[in-house]
């Protein structure tokens, strides 16, 4: 048998030991990567972006997924909140899903505790959990009215009393919805938000669908997507980049300033993505490498087994 | 009778809602917001213990019956017990028993379990992704490109692999998905209109 | 401490699991089975809570909306899936439910069909333009199976399998980088909150 032969047939458990260590190596000497940001990321950075500071926009986040996305999901979630909370856009929360529920409450308290100032009811508001049977009567009740449509958020304040709802009406005002999925791509607020009530929509989704996206991207029913932990990564990077320093979006600055993820001044949850991309990175060489040798070892097979069916 | 009266009210609800979608007149609108959304509101929790039923149910006669490995349906039993109780006695809030649960067990167990699909795929990776024709090289080329572009690596070597796998994802890509989802949306319309004109049955279920 | 308990308790069930890799085993399975009762207990209070208590108790016992008992009973109609004799009682709210398919009829096709053949019917005015056409109607006439694929109409489907597999490769290289991304999660936790790496 040759060597090659032999690594053909080598035991799954041995590959495994490799993945694991390609993954655990990179986070115990951490490098520097530079993720570059792509149009569908940076358009939805745009769209939040220009509802800085005004008092009759605001943006939906609908997450729905449960913890097996959420390494990749919740750094998307965490970067948006924060990019609203730096530039002052109001942000609702909402979940059809009742494992997602403790995840918004999550994401809101670990970004929350940097910003003393913002105020649940006030800068943000979580309409909780809702039964998956309201799914239609509150996507198509919204186009209406939201206050209504939603009636009270998690703490079972009515909305009407909020003050974060001055201003807001339906989706002319709440105009961005970005749903966070492991197994959609905001298919349903296209469906109904969108063909019925014009309102924008953006997908936050696991790599596995992001590729499956791009026909509404270019038909415009998204606006963007982050596609996994690399969206994820784009997105943390534009809101160190420009939200954090109160500056306006450029694909120049862009491209020239790449924020170190060793500096300390930028904290671990807001890099979470950043890091995981170092890991990434190892992996999918990793991948490759596997795809050679494997195809590698086929052919040198195929060609002996053509060899000794010719010599026979 | 049992299975002709449904679909009457299947049929009939179906066509005011395909209707509803064109005209949203006020009698419609309020038909909708007023009567149907604070029903279906009223018949929603009524579902969920079917699910909760399902699964009690099958575990109890799996421990009742000593069927092969039925000690671990007491692992099952008891966490929905204790969990549950967790949820009613102290709520589901930040700090509760309930969302330590969530935390420390339900989070990591859900995640860890889609979590060995990394293994598997470096393996079929390893083992199974063949450039046996033309076709599956194509395959195993594009993915190779966009594995390499979406990581910083790719860039590093050459902005050609980002511009690359941006062409692949926004030209060949594109068609591709949309090729599949026309097919799927056709089919999604379709079966919407089976369900509402009384052809497809299969939710109702067996018997008469 | 009770953070400390619960980082250690969380560590044991990622690694009981992750022990699954080397092969099936007692730890795996009752993590498994633990992962399916935790997950249906942690949602009984809250449907209780946020769906029973609100749309049910309170409209019918505190407002006195005593119409709701309908709906109500509606719901209860469903347990009667479980009896063969009365398992057609739950048609009725099963098929409360499914009218709402009407609605999706106009609202899908606008969305999943009708857009989505306008944006591929857009003027050529570049190349890629012409190529993402090509590969729209070719694999559409891939999916035609009344006709068969032979001639220059196989050809044309030919071309329609070529894009599909790299749209298949892109969706591969992207569920490659998904699936890494869920075990960079787990070994983050592990590395970074249990054995404190970074710290």
């Amino acid at each position: 048998m040759s060597w090659f032969e032999k690594l053909q047939n080598l035991d799954r458990r041995y590959i495994y030991i490799v993945v694991a260590l390609c993954i655990i190596i990179p986070f115990t000497f951490t490098f520097h990567t530079n993720t570059y940001t792509t149009e569908p990321v940076e358009n939805i950075y745009q769209l939040i972006d220009s509802y800085a500071g005004r008092e009759d926009r605001a943006i939906l986040l609908s997450i729905e997924h449960d913890p097996s996305t959420s390494p990749e999901l919740q750094p998307m979630e965490i970067a948006i909140v924060r990019h609203c909370f730096e530039r002052g856009v109001k942000v609702f929360f909402l979940t059809f899903r009742i494992t997602a529920s403790p995840i918004i409450d999550y994401v809101i308290n670990t970004t929350k505790e940097e910003f003393a100032d913002i105020q649940s009811g006030v800068d943000y508001v979580n309409f909780g959990y809702k039964p998956a049977a309201l799914y239609l009567p509150i996507i198509l009740g919204m186009g209406d009215d939201i206050a209504e449509a939603v009636e009270t958020d998690s703490e079972g304040r009515k909305l009407n009393n909020l003050e974060i709802m001055k201003g807001i009406k339906n989706y002319n005002e709440m105009n961005l919805v970005v749903e966070f999925s492991g197994s959609s791509y905001g298919f349903g607020w296209i469906t109904y938000a969108r063909s019925r009530f014009g309102a924008n929509v953006a997908a936050g989704i696991t790599a596995v669908m992001a590729a499956d996206t791009y026909p509404y991207i270019q038909s415009g029913q998204l606006v963007g997507v982050l596609g996994g932990l690399k969206g994820a990564a784009e997105y943390e990077k534009l809101v160190d980049l420009f939200a954090v320093n109160q500056l306006e979006f450029s694909k120049e600055q862009e491209k020239q300033t790449f924020p170190r993820i060793n500096n300390d001044d930028i904290l671990y949850k807001f890099k979470t993505a950043r890091i995981g991309m170092n890991a990434q990175n190892v992996a999918h060489v990793m991948i490759i490498v596997f795809i050679l040798i494997g195809n590698i070892g086929y052919f040198l097979e195929r060609r002996r087994k053509n060899k000794q069916g010719e010599g026979s | 009778m049992k299975r002709q009266i449904p679909l009457l009210i299947v049929i009939t609800l179906g066509l005011l809602f395909m209707a509803h979608a064109f005209i949203p007149h006020k009698i419609s609108q309020d038909f909708y917001n007023q009567w149907y959304r604070e029903w279906v509101k009223a018949v929603s929790p009524f579902a969920a213990l079917l699910g909760i039923y399902s699964l009690i149910n099958v575990h109890v006669r799996k421990i009742k019956r000593k069927a092969h490995n039925w000690q671990y349906s007491i692992a099952t039993l008891l966490g929905i017990i204790v969990t549950a109780v967790a949820g009613f006695g102290w709520g589901s809030e930040s700090g509760s028993p309930s969302s330590w649960i969530y935390e420390n067990i339900m989070m990591p167990l859900c995640a860890t379990i889609f979590a060995l699909l990394a293994f598997y795929i470096a393996s079929a990776a390893y083992k199974a992704f063949r450039a046996r024709s033309i076709e599956a090289t194509v395959l195993l080329a594009a993915a190779i490109i966009v594995m390499l572009g979406r990581v910083a690596l790719g860039a590093a070597i050459t902005h050609w692999i980002p511009d690359a796998t941006k062409w692949i994802l926004t030209v060949p890509n594109l068609a591709a998905k949309r090729g599949i989802a026309l097919g799927v949306g056709l089919g999604m319309t379709a079966t919407s209109l089976k369900i509402i004109l009384g052809i497809e049955r299969t939710y109702l279920g067996g018997g008469d | 401490m009770i953070e400390t308990i619960g980082i250690w308790v969380a560590a044991f069930l990622t690694l009981s699991i992750f022990s699954f890799l080397y092969k099936d085993n007692p730890f795996y399975k009752f993590a498994e089975h633990l992962y399916i009762g935790v997950s249906m207990g942690y949602g009984i209070p809250l449907m209780y809570k946020l769906s029973f208590i609100p749309f049910v108790y309170k409209p019918i016992f505190k407002m006195h909306e005593f119409i709701l008992i309908i709906p109500a009973l509606m719901g209860i109609m469903f347990w009667f899936r479980f009896s063969r004799k009365w398992g057609w009682m739950a048609r009725y709210p099963m098929v409360f439910f499914m009218g709402i398919a009407g609605m999706g009829v106009p609202l899908s096709m606008h969305a999943s069909v009708l857009v989505q053949m306008r944006s591929a019917m857009l003027p050529w005015e570049n190349f890629n333009i012409f190529l993402i056409f090509l590969g729209t109607i070719t694999i559409l006439m891939y999916f035609y199976f009344s006709k068969a694929h032979t001639g220059l109409y196989g050809k044309f489907t030919k071309i329609g399998i070529w894009y599909m597999m790299i749209g298949f490769g892109a969706s591969f290289g992207y569920t490659v980088m998904a699936r890494i991304s869920l075990l960079i999660g787990r070994i983050q936790f592990l590395m970074y909150d249990w054995l404190g790496f970074g710290h």
